[in-house]
């Protein structure tokens, strides 16, 4: 309880001689981004305080080293005073850093309690990492994953989490293929997204943001080839806006369209699986929309999209299996295009002809 | 006089020049494939490293695509580790260790000639991916599942078998150190009687002895997951992909103090020659050595503080613990220039440049030992930048301090001291240009291992710095090699002792015979060569011990 009442004054001289130090070192470059959750403004509190004590180490150290290079330059062949030790002096000199270590041991482990600390989430999102991007689905706690928000971001296209201030969020990290890491660096923290085998719970990230904005975030594990594609934002505004955000999206998104067709619209069936288109030709009537009723059998995110001369022509809607999806594609004229899938290009991909 | 004499043996039958170095047992010669070897790794990697600056410099990409560049930071990071750093310091190690100990040659020099010529062999191996349709690509610590099922082709495979080979190389030679050490000191020579570069040599080879093994059983659990339906690191079998992480850093931290152990040696050999003052502490110094090898072995999690899967105050707590005998050793070191004698030569610049580099890496090393705080550095440019800062600014600067330390005794003629000296203050300036911005890239939330960035990240300029010095750092090799070709053509020949050493090797010839020693003076203390320089001037050794004997007559 000691340590409570006093930390609000340690904080108040942190926060008058950081402002006084980020402004002193090279524009505030070492220290991190403006914090933005509760958790984070801790996370800063103990950077300030360990960074200072680096500092002040920093400058003693060399401050002895180039001091002594200066004042203790050979100047004659009189051979100096053959010192092997002084016991009383290393004793000091292990004892005093001992101090100091234990004393970040005891700061950073109180930190880390606080900032670890479980609540009861008002959002609860899972996160689903893949190569390369990311999932994000909001549970919102009736059990029927149908009426959920859920957005799939490709390379291009990075995704966007919409979440409230002021309340407590949790993020369950999933990954459907190897490991990644999900990082916002103005929230101070990073967690592995980890592709646990059965029966180990998938990581949990909890914060609560303290202030409206837009928070950039990637992927902090390498992950193979486009690991630097693996970019999302996070915007962050009032609880009351974060609804209507919600019921936004949630109604501009479009239902995957499904059972009738137009008459006499051909239909060509197309199946993903093991990251793998079933076949690389496709051909359609040119000059007449068609439908390419596409099966996913992975359990990770494809889509379709058509595109000519490196220019989009079409884009199916992301969908994760195993699922059915019927993508109604405008007329073609006739000519050769390529069709992939946006989140996997370089492995699935394949040629359309219009004829 | 106390001698010890040694019978020279007759060369046996003379060889050509090319089949004496391809078939030698000789430590030294070894020593020096090893050092050659090394560098040319060196130039490798380094080449790579310039490829990864020059796409770093601006955003978007300009040279290489995704693939290319994964395959340049992967190689870069495997080649500077284990063909680089580790070799080139037991290369040293091979030629100094049993001059140093008063010994003719090795414990086992067949062994000793099989480990430095699995070496070369396992390197190509692990380069030659990108003659079968690309090199691997997972980054040196090859995370599972990324490493596995996910990346398919034989660089990876062939990664996997070099690297095996490598491992192997380090284990035997490991055994040899550490028989060599224990059996083979001149008489005299008790173990608080070894020099310091000896006793951090001891230190490295227990744990390359101890480490280097879970990592080759590691290398081949990944191999049988990868070729003959293993579910070692598999997930969707059962399998777990921390398990890797927890065997690749049970090996990989121990690995860093391998790498800056000896680096420390010889940056203790260093400072008290040209300081002309005993290395000050040296039992404490001992001390701390072998404490920091425990300690190295129950911190390798802090690796994985963001994995959500490691208890963190314990890794948290060693951690901290282990900068307590590296300060002790910082402390040493100055209390060694204090009231000295100092000479700025060019092996004492490095060891200086390595004391004050290093300290950096230690202090970022702290910071990261925080778990909150790693949770936000963790895997961006800031642990680029401090681990940096531990193997160039600690162990490169080390070797190259070796390197100018060492010269004269291996071929009898000095490197040139301006060029040496142009290249020291070049790569000073240049390694902070190049890893210190990425310190605050870091911090400012840069992730590593990215071929390419967003414009609007504000990272630009930091880049561009960067990029400055890492040519400037390739720059300062350029007076190194026109220092070493010239020095071979023309060299000042300096004799058998040009710096006014202590220990043994500087009491043969320079370079010495293939038996080592004719003779060998009496060893008495950590400083035989300086005990028999100053017998005479006992006065001078000890002003105050006279003094007090005086007032007291």
């Amino acid at each position: 309880m000691r340590r409570l009442a006093a930390r609000p004054r340690l904080r108040t001289i942190i926060r008058t001689a950081g402002p006084l130090l980020v402004m002193l070192l090279l524009g505030g470059c070492l220290f991190p981004p403006t914090p933005e959750t509760t958790q984070a403004k801790d996370v800063f509190t103990l950077y300030v305080v360990v960074f200072i004590m680096g500092a002040v180490v920093f400058f003693g150290v060399e401050g002895a080293i180039v001091y002594s290079i200066i004042r203790y330059r050979r100047r004659d062949d009189r051979l100096p005073d053959q010192l092997h030790g002084h016991t009383l002096v290393e004793i000091l000199w292990t004892a005093i850093p001992t101090v100091i270590v234990m004393f970040l041991f005891v700061w950073s482990t109180l930190t880390l309690t606080t900032i670890d600390a479980k609540s009861d989430p008002a959002v609860t999102v899972e996160v689903t990492g893949f190569q390369w991007q990311w999932t994000f689905h909001y549970l919102d706690g009736d059990n029927d994953p149908k009426n959920d928000y859920s957005v799939t971001g490709t390379p291009a296209n990075p995704p966007v989490m919409g979440l409230p201030i002021g309340e407590p969020i949790r993020l369950i990290l999933k990954s459907s293929d190897v490991i990644h890491s999900f990082f916002v660096p103005h929230f101070l923290v990073k967690r592995d997204v980890i592709p646990f085998p059965n029966g180990i719970n998938p990581n949990e990230l909890e914060f609560t943001i303290s202030d409206p904005g837009t928070y950039g975030g990637q992927c902090a594990e390498f992950c193979g080839e486009l690991h630097s594609k693996m970019t999302f934002t996070i915007q962050a505004m009032a609880p009351a806006d974060y609804q209507k955000w919600l019921a936004d999206v949630k109604a501009g998104k479009t239902p995957p369209p499904s059972g009738t067709p137009p008459p006499g619209a051909a239909v060509i069936n197309l199946t993903a699986q093991n990251v793998a288109f079933d076949t690389s030709n496709i051909q359609v009537p040119a000059g007449k929309p068609f439908v390419i009723h596409f099966d996913n059998k992975d359990a990770i995110a494809h889509n379709v999209g058509i595109y000519q001369g490196g220019k989009e022509v079409f884009t199916g809607q992301i969908v994760t299996g195993p699922t059915t999806v019927d993508y109604q594609v405008p007329a073609l004229p006739a000519g050769s295009y390529t069709f992939q899938c946006d989140v996997h290009p370089s492995q699935m991909t394949g040629t359309l002809v219009a004829k | 006089m106390a001698t010890t004499t040694l019978t020279p043996q007759a060369a046996a039958y003379r060889r050509s020049w090319i089949l004496e170095w391809l078939t030698t047992v000789d430590h030294k010669k070894i020593g020096i494939m090893y050092i050659a070897n090394s560098f040319f790794f060196f130039f490798l990697a380094g080449i790579l490293a310039l490829v990864m600056r020059s796409e770093l410099a601006v955003p978007g990409l300009q040279f290489l695509d995704d693939r290319t560049y994964n395959e340049a930071f992967t190689m870069h990071g495997t080649i500077m580790i284990f063909l680089f750093v580790v070799p080139v310091l037991a290369g040293f190690a091979n030629y100094i260790v049993p001059l140093q100990l008063g010994a003719p040659d090795m414990a086992f020099p067949r062994i000793n000639a099989l480990s430095f010529w699995l070496l070369p062999v396992g390197g190509l191996m692990i380069m030659s991916g990108y003659l079968f349709g690309g090199a691997a690509a997972e980054g040196w610590t090859g995370y599972t599942p990324l490493s596995s099922a996910y990346s398919p082709g034989p660089g990876t495979d062939l990664w996997l078998i070099g690297l095996i080979l490598v491992g192997t190389a380090s284990i035997l030679g490991s055994v040899n150190f550490i028989a060599t050490i224990f059996k083979m000191r001149a008489p005299g020579m008790t173990l608080f009687r070894m020099p310091i570069f000896v006793w951090t040599v001891l230190v490295t080879m227990t744990l390359i002895l101890l480490a280097t093994p879970v990592l080759t059983a590691g290398l081949i659990a990944l191999f049988i997951d990868r070729n003959y339906g293993g579910s070692f690191f598999e997930p969707s079998a059962g399998g777990n992909p921390i398990l890797w992480q927890h065997i690749f850093w049970f090996f990989g931290h121990p690995e860093v103090y391998i790498v800056i152990l000896p680096a420390m040696g010889v940056v203790s050999e260093v400072l008290p020659v040209f300081s002309r003052k005993p290395l000050f502490g040296y039992r404490a110094f001992v001390f701390a050595t072998v404490g920091i090898g425990l300690l190295s072995f129950s911190v390798w999690a802090h690796h994985m503080f963001t994995t959500g899967v490691v208890f963190l105050p314990f890794f948290s707590f060693m951690t901290a613990l282990i900068a307590v005998p590296t300060g002790v050793k910082m402390f040493n070191w100055i209390a060694t220039l204090f009231r000295g004698s100092i000479s700025l030569t060019t092996p004492m610049l490095f060891a200086l440049g390595f004391i004050s580099m290093f300290l950096i890496g230690g202090i970022s090393g702290v910071m990261l030992a925080e778990p909150p705080i790693d949770f936000h550095l963790q895997d961006t440019y800031f642990v680029v930048a401090h681990l940096h800062y531990v193997f160039f600014g600690g162990s490169v600067m080390g070797v190259f301090a070796a390197l100018y330390y060492w010269f004269p005794k291996m071929f009898g003629r000095r490197l040139n001291e301006t060029l040496g000296k142009t290249h020291f203050w070049l790569m000073l300036i240049g390694f902070n240009l190049a890893f210190f911005p990425m310190h605050m890239l870091g911090i400012q939330g840069m992730p590593r291992r990215v071929a390419d960035y967003s414009p609007d990240a504000g990272w630009t300029l930091l880049n561009i710095i960067s990029t400055v010095g890492a040519f400037t750092i390739a720059i300062s090799i350029l007076p190194l090699m026109l220092n070493v070709v010239a020095t071979f053509i023309n060299g000042e020949r300096v004799g058998d002792d040009p710096w006014e050493g202590n220990t043994l090797e500087w009491a043969t010839s320079s370079p010495p015979p293939p038996y080592n020693f004719d003779t060998l003076p009496p060893i008495r203390s950590e400083r035989p060569v300086f005990d028999l320089r100053h017998k005479h001037d006992r006065e001078q050794l000890a002003p105050a011990l006279t003094a007090e004997s005086e007032a007291s007559s």
